[in-house]
This record gives structure tokens, C-alpha cells and sequence, in this order.
């Protein structure tokens, strides 16, 4: 079944780089970024477009990636520099301005080659290593004024207050309609599948901010009217996916799960509702926004800032418990190495919970496809045991 | 004769292997090698073993498939995992088994199971060919022996010769410049299971080690590797005097058998 708003988000996608060049040639600038805290409510509030860049699931853009980066980063990063090097993307094509963060250092280097290989302006927002103290706060709030300066500087007028507050009330409602959409998926026999929520989320990496917004919003009002359906989705292992980012153009998991069966509840992924996930703006300003952005819980292939003040597990476990999942499969792209590196401990403290976890390590080629299919297959049997062996005892 | 027959079938990446079940005994059972056709290579497998039988039966009440073919498999009822049927055959040939180490064709597991049989946990090895039956399927044509005296071979060694690389293509490379230097075949054998034996110990860590081990898949066969196994975890590996090669295909039956039975 497919939903009538799925067919109007797909169009309007179709439609969205021609109205980007229609908007471009009005004047507006596009920024296209990649990270975890480039402050997109600013760009908005300053008439800017902002664009989040990205690409997965491609071998020949991993390859060609390689060949300005080291093979040591990972496939995503790799990935990303081929869709620079290539300039195919429409979106990228229509880029004007480069914006990077460097929480993910990977992330960093991508910027820095691409200054080079794609011509155009590159900004850089510096991120603290120790996010909750008090000098990581101050030195945030610098980079966050300085990056604002930077981007008035090429916008040609200072950010205006009211409009800021707007764009923050824009952005807040995106988040919440993207968390209600997650949501949905708790509830069995939902006539949406997390693939499918998966792509509307990354089709508001390029929409237009209101008109996603409001697709958002028919999109959970046609979900909510229907009532349960007929299906045999119960007998379903319901999955956590974890990890490594799911960047757009990259199915080859989600798919090996749905086809032998599983069902995906949620994500805490950086390409997924991790963006959404628990952003509290105290004030409509750039120091709320820069507080808003430290406060939340990063997602799982950052390193670990703060050993002590990590609050990802405990995230983790309580996503499992609200959305009733069975298991978590932890999916690290090869040299996501602050994922990966964190799969042993994150499986023990899981184990400690019951709740067991499976550790797919990819990367874009097709060839590890049946290997995942079997680990795959092979953990719901696992899970589907245990739980007929609880039943009986 | 008889009760129920249930057949299990592992279409492994080099050879094919099936076991007949009734009443909880084997019947018969056969191998051949795996074709290029893997469908027809299950059904082969599973003629042959219903014709050691001698059962009036054509064909089983329950068969289940496993190993990499079986996407490919339209006379078994069901399809389960290797990893599963792995563990349900070692764990029917020796109940006091918690772990498998399982070596085959394309991929090596280490598999953890419970005092029920089933699996709590795994590890699979993912692209690397290091610890396989591929592997040293190489190294044996370096040395041009059959696959079968490698093992033996390597128990001959007065020392080890350490090999620094497990990649297979690597590995190939460091055996020859070892012959050309000089060293003894049986020492750099004896190397080389080592190394495989010190890859299987790390990747065993992910998912832990507890007593009794049981070491299954056709590399078990090589007597080589059960050492260089036990000297690496200093823990003694049972080997089954079942054919080790055939625990995934009797995994599969013992599950037909239960599911039918179910």
C-alpha cells in the first residue's frame, strides 16, 4: 500500500530543483552542509536555503572518493567526496556555499578536500570535544556568532530576531512531526514502513522547510485515519537500527531486513530521527540555538566526547523499551571507526538488559550481501528462539 | 522400517551434504560437491542420502535447507540458517557443548549455544577469506599437497614459523618468499594454522568462550587446526567422530525433525 501524501512528497521532489533555480534566480543562496550541528535555523532565518549533502550505497562514488581521500575513511565520507568529485548530485550542482562541521573528523577532511575539488566557498563551525562544560559552552557560542558572521557577510544583511524566532518555531515543528511520524512506527499494522519514513525524512533534506512541514503534517493526518490493518506483521522480529549512518541511496540493510521479515521500529541514526531527537530550545536566539544543539544526545558513530556524561546507551535501552523492539542491529560502515569501536561495549551493556544485538559491519559493494543476509536471518532465529523458550518456561 | 523420515540439507560454498533422520537416528547420509547449480546440487545431496536409507519412502516428511544455496532450495520445506543448524547438530552429538567453532568452505563462526541448544550469540568472519577452507585450499596449492596433508603435515614441525598475514592473497606471497628463504614446509604449516587459530581467538572474544568447544565444518577434519586450536585456547576442542563436515546438514534435519514433530 502506498499512501497518497508518499506520491505528493515524491513529486514534489521531482519538482524541487527547478524551483531551487527558480529561487536562486530571485536571489536566494543555497547552503549546502554536512554534519551534526550546523544550525539550519539560522541559515533559514537569514533567507538562505539550507541543503543537507549526502550519499550512500553507491561503490563507483566510494571508489571515486578514494582517489582524493584516504581509503581509510569511511565508505560514507568516501561516498560523499565521489558525489563532489562527480558534481552530478542536482542539489550539490546548485550549491553555493559549503558548510562543515567538525564533530566527526572525517566529516572535517571531506570539507577541506572539497574546498578544492568543488571550487566554491567552504565554512567550517568548530565543535568542543567536552560538550557540557562550561568553556565548551562559551567557546560554542564564539563559533556558532562567528559562522552567523560569516554567513550575514555573504547574505549581505545582518539575521533578523523575529525572523529567527520563526524559523526555530519552523524547525521545532519539523522535529516534532518527524519524531510523531517515528512514532507511528511503535504501533503494529501501521500502514507505513521505516523505509518508507526513512525516505520522507531524507526528502526534507531538499524540500522547501514550510512545504515539508505541511506534507509532514497531511502525512501523519493519512496515517493516523486508518485504522488496523489486516497483516501478518505480528509474527515480525521488531529492530532497533543503530550505528553508522543510513545516508540516502543506501537500502542494502533495510531491505535484507524486510525481505527475511523484520520489521524496523525506530532509529537513533544521525541520518534519522537522531536529528530530531530531544532538542530543547530554552530561548529563540543564537545562544539557545548553540545550547539546543550541545544538549542533545549525540548519535552513535560520534566519538565518545564524554565518557561520563555519555548518555547514548541509556538512550538506546530506553528507545528498545518504547518501541517494544526485540533487538538492535548496530550497523557500522567500515572505518566508522567510532562506531564500530564502540560495538563491544555497547553489546555487553545491552546483554545486561536482554536485549541482544547484532553487529552488521558494511560498507557499499554488494558483495557481503548473502553474508548479511545470513547474520540477519540468523539473529531473528536467534531472537524467535528465545522468545518460544520464555513462552514455554 | 519405519517412523518419519526428516532430512536436512547444507549447500556449502564447496560441497553439498545431506543427513535422513528417523526417530532421533541418522540413516544415511551423503556429500558430494557443491555444482554450480546449487539447487541441484541440494537435490542431488538429498537422493543420494534417501537412497542410502533404503526407505520405501520417496521423499522426506520434512526437509530442511541450510548453508549459502539454500535461497535456492524448492524441495525443502523450510530454510534455516548455518548458524542455527550448526549449533542443533553439535548440540545433538554432544548436549555438554556451549560453543562451535565452525570452519567451512567460505567463512568461519564461532557460535555460542545454550544448555537448550540454541544459539545466545555469534560471530561470523565478514569479507576475509583467513580461516577458511578457500584459505587453505591456496596454501595448499603452494605447496602443491592435497588439502587433505596439510594437517599432518603441520604436526610434523620441529618450530613455528610465524606468519605475520592471515589475508589470503598476502599469506600466499609470505609462503613463498618463506620457501625461497629455506624454512621447512612443515614448520611454515605449522605457521600457518597458528595464524588462523590466532584469528579465530580474537574474533572469539566478541562473543566469548565457554567450555566444551566443539569444532565443526570440513576444516575440522585437518588435525592441524584442532591443535593449533587448542594450543591457542589452551582448552581442549572436541572434534565429533560424526563427520564434522555433515553437523550442519544434521542440524538442519534435527530441526525438520522438531518442527514437524511441532
Amino acid at each position: 500500500m502506498t499512501l497518497s501524501t508518499l506520491q505528493k512528497i515524491h513529486e514534489a521532489l521531482e519538482r524541487r530543483p527547478e524551483q531551487i533555480d527558480e529561487e536562486k534566480r530571485n536571489g536566494k543562496i543555497v547552503v549546502g552542509w554536512v554534519g551534526y550541528f550546523i544550525p539550519e535555523e539560522i541559515i533559514y532565518a537569514l533567507g538562505m536555503i539550507p541543503i543537507r549533502l549526502g550519499k550512500g550505497g553507491n561503490e563507483h562514488l566510494v571508489e571515486l572518493g578514494a582517489r582524493y581521500i584516504s581509503s581509510q575513511n569511511c565508505a560514507f565520507i568516501r561516498s560523499c567526496m565521489g558525489m563532489f568529485v562527480e558534481n552530478t548530485d542536482p542539489y550539490l550542482q546548485r550549491t553555493d556555499l559549503l558548510a562543515f562541521d567538525n564533530a566527526c573528523m572525517q566529516v572535517f577532511r571531506l570539507g577541506e578536500v572539497s574546498e578544492y575539488i568543488s571550487k566554491k566557498k567552504v565554512m567550517f563551525l568548530g565543535i568542543p570535544r567536552k560538550l557540557f562544560s562550561q568553556s565548551s559552552r562559551t567557546y560554542f557560542l564564539e563559533e556558532m556568532n562567528h559562522f552567523t558572521r560569516k554567513l550575514e557577510e555573504v547574505q549581505g544583511h545582518t539575521l533578523d530576531s523575529d525572523k529567527l524566532t520563526k524559523s526555530i518555531e519552523l524547525f521545532q515543528e519539523i522535529r516534532r512531526l518527524t519524531l510523531d511520524l517515528y512514532n507511528s512506527l511503535i504501533t503494529r499494522d501501521v500502514p507505513i514502513s521505516w523505509n518508507e519514513v526513512n525516505a520522507v525524512v531524507h526528502s526534507g533534506y531538499y524540500l522547501d522547510k514550510k512545504t515539508y512541514a505541511i506534507l509532514l503534517h497531511e502525512l501523519i493526518e493519512e496515517i493516523n485515519s486508518f485504522s488496523s490493518l489486516p497483516s501478518n506483521c505480528k509474527k515480525n522480529v521488531r529492530i532497533i537500527i543503530s550505528g553508522s549512518p543510513i545516508a540516502p541511496g543506501d537500502t542494502k540493510l533495510n531491505d535484507i531486513i524486510t525481505q527475511i521479515h523484520g520489521t524496523i521500529v525506530g532509529d537513533n541514526l544521525w541520518s534519522g530521527r537522531n536529528m530530531s531527537f530531544n532538542m530543547q530550545m530554552k530561548s529563540p536566539s543564537i545562544a539557545g540555538i548553540a545550547d539546543a544543539y550541545l544538549n542533545r544526545i549525540i548519535h552513535h558513530s560520534l566519538p565518545c566526547f564524554d565518557n561520563e556524561l555519555d548518555n547514548r546507551v541509556d538512550n538506546l535501552i530506553q528507545t528498545v523499551r518504547e518501541t517494544q523492539a526485540q533487538g538492535v542491529i548496530y550497523h557500522t560502515i567500515r572505518y566508522c571507526d567510532s562506531a564500530t569501536l564502540k560495538t563491544t561495549g555497547l553489546k555487553e551493556c545491552l546483554k545486561n538488559e536482554g536485549i541482544p544485538l547484532l553487529e552488521i559491519h558494511t560498507e557499499y559493494s554488494n558483495s557481503d550481501l548473502e553474508a548479511i543476509r545470513t547474520r540477519v536471518e540468523a539473529f531473528f532465529e536467534m531472537i524467535m528462539a528465545t522468545e518460544e523458550m520464555g513462552v514455554l518456561a | 522400517m519405519q517412523g518419519k523420515i526428516f532430512a536436512g540439507v547444507d549447500i556449502g560454498s564447496l560441497t553439498t551434504k545431506s543427513v535422513i533422520l528417523s526417530d532421533g537416528a541418522v540413516l544415511g547420509t551423503s556429500k558430494i560437491q557443491t555444482g554450480i547449480y546449487p539447487e541441484k546440487s541440494g537435490e542431488e545431496a538429498l537422493k543420494k542420502a534417501m537412497e542410502i536409507t533404503r526407505c520405501q519412502a520417496e521423499f522426506p516428511d520434512y526437509t530442511v535447507a541450510t548453508g549459502y544455496g539454500r535461497i535456492s532450495s524448492p524441495y525443502a520445506d523450510e530454510t534455516v540458517t548455518e548458524i542455527t543448524c550448526h549449533a542443533k547438530g553439535a548440540f545433538f552429538l554432544h548436549p555438554e557443548v556451549r560453543t562451535v567453532i565452525d570452519m567451512g568452505g567460505q567463512d568461519c563462526k564461532v557460535i555460542r549455544v545454550d544448555k537448550s541448544g540454541n544459539v545466545t550469540d555469534f560471530i561470523m568472519n565478514d569479507k576475509c577469506a583467513a580461516g577458511t577452507g578457500r584459505f587453505l585450499e591456496v596454501i595448499a596449492s603452494v605447496f602443491k599437497v592435497d588439502l587433505d596433508s596439510l594437517g599432518s603435515m603441520s604436526m610434523q614441525a620441529k618450530e613455528t614459523v610465524p606468519i605475520s598475514s592471515t589475508c589470503t592473497v598476502f599469506a600466499e606471497s609470505e609462503v613463498i618468499s618463506l620457501l625461497a628463504r629455506g624454512e621447512k614446509s612443515e614448520n611454515i604449516l605449522r605457521g600457518i594454522h597458528h595464524a588462523i587459530a590466532q584469528r579465530i581467538t580474537g574474533m572469539s572474544i566478541r562473543v566469548g568462550i565457554e567450555d566444551a568447544i566443539l569444532f565443526s565444518g570440513g576444516v575440522a577434519n585437518n588435525v592441524g587446526m584442532k591443535n593449533a586450536l587448542e594450543e591457542s585456547f589452551q582448552k581442549p576442542i572436541i572434534v565429533p567422530s560424526f563427520d564434522p563436515q555433515i553437523i550442519g546438514a544434521l542440524g538442519a534435519a534435527r530441526v525438520a525433525e522438531n518442527r514437524y514433530n511441532s
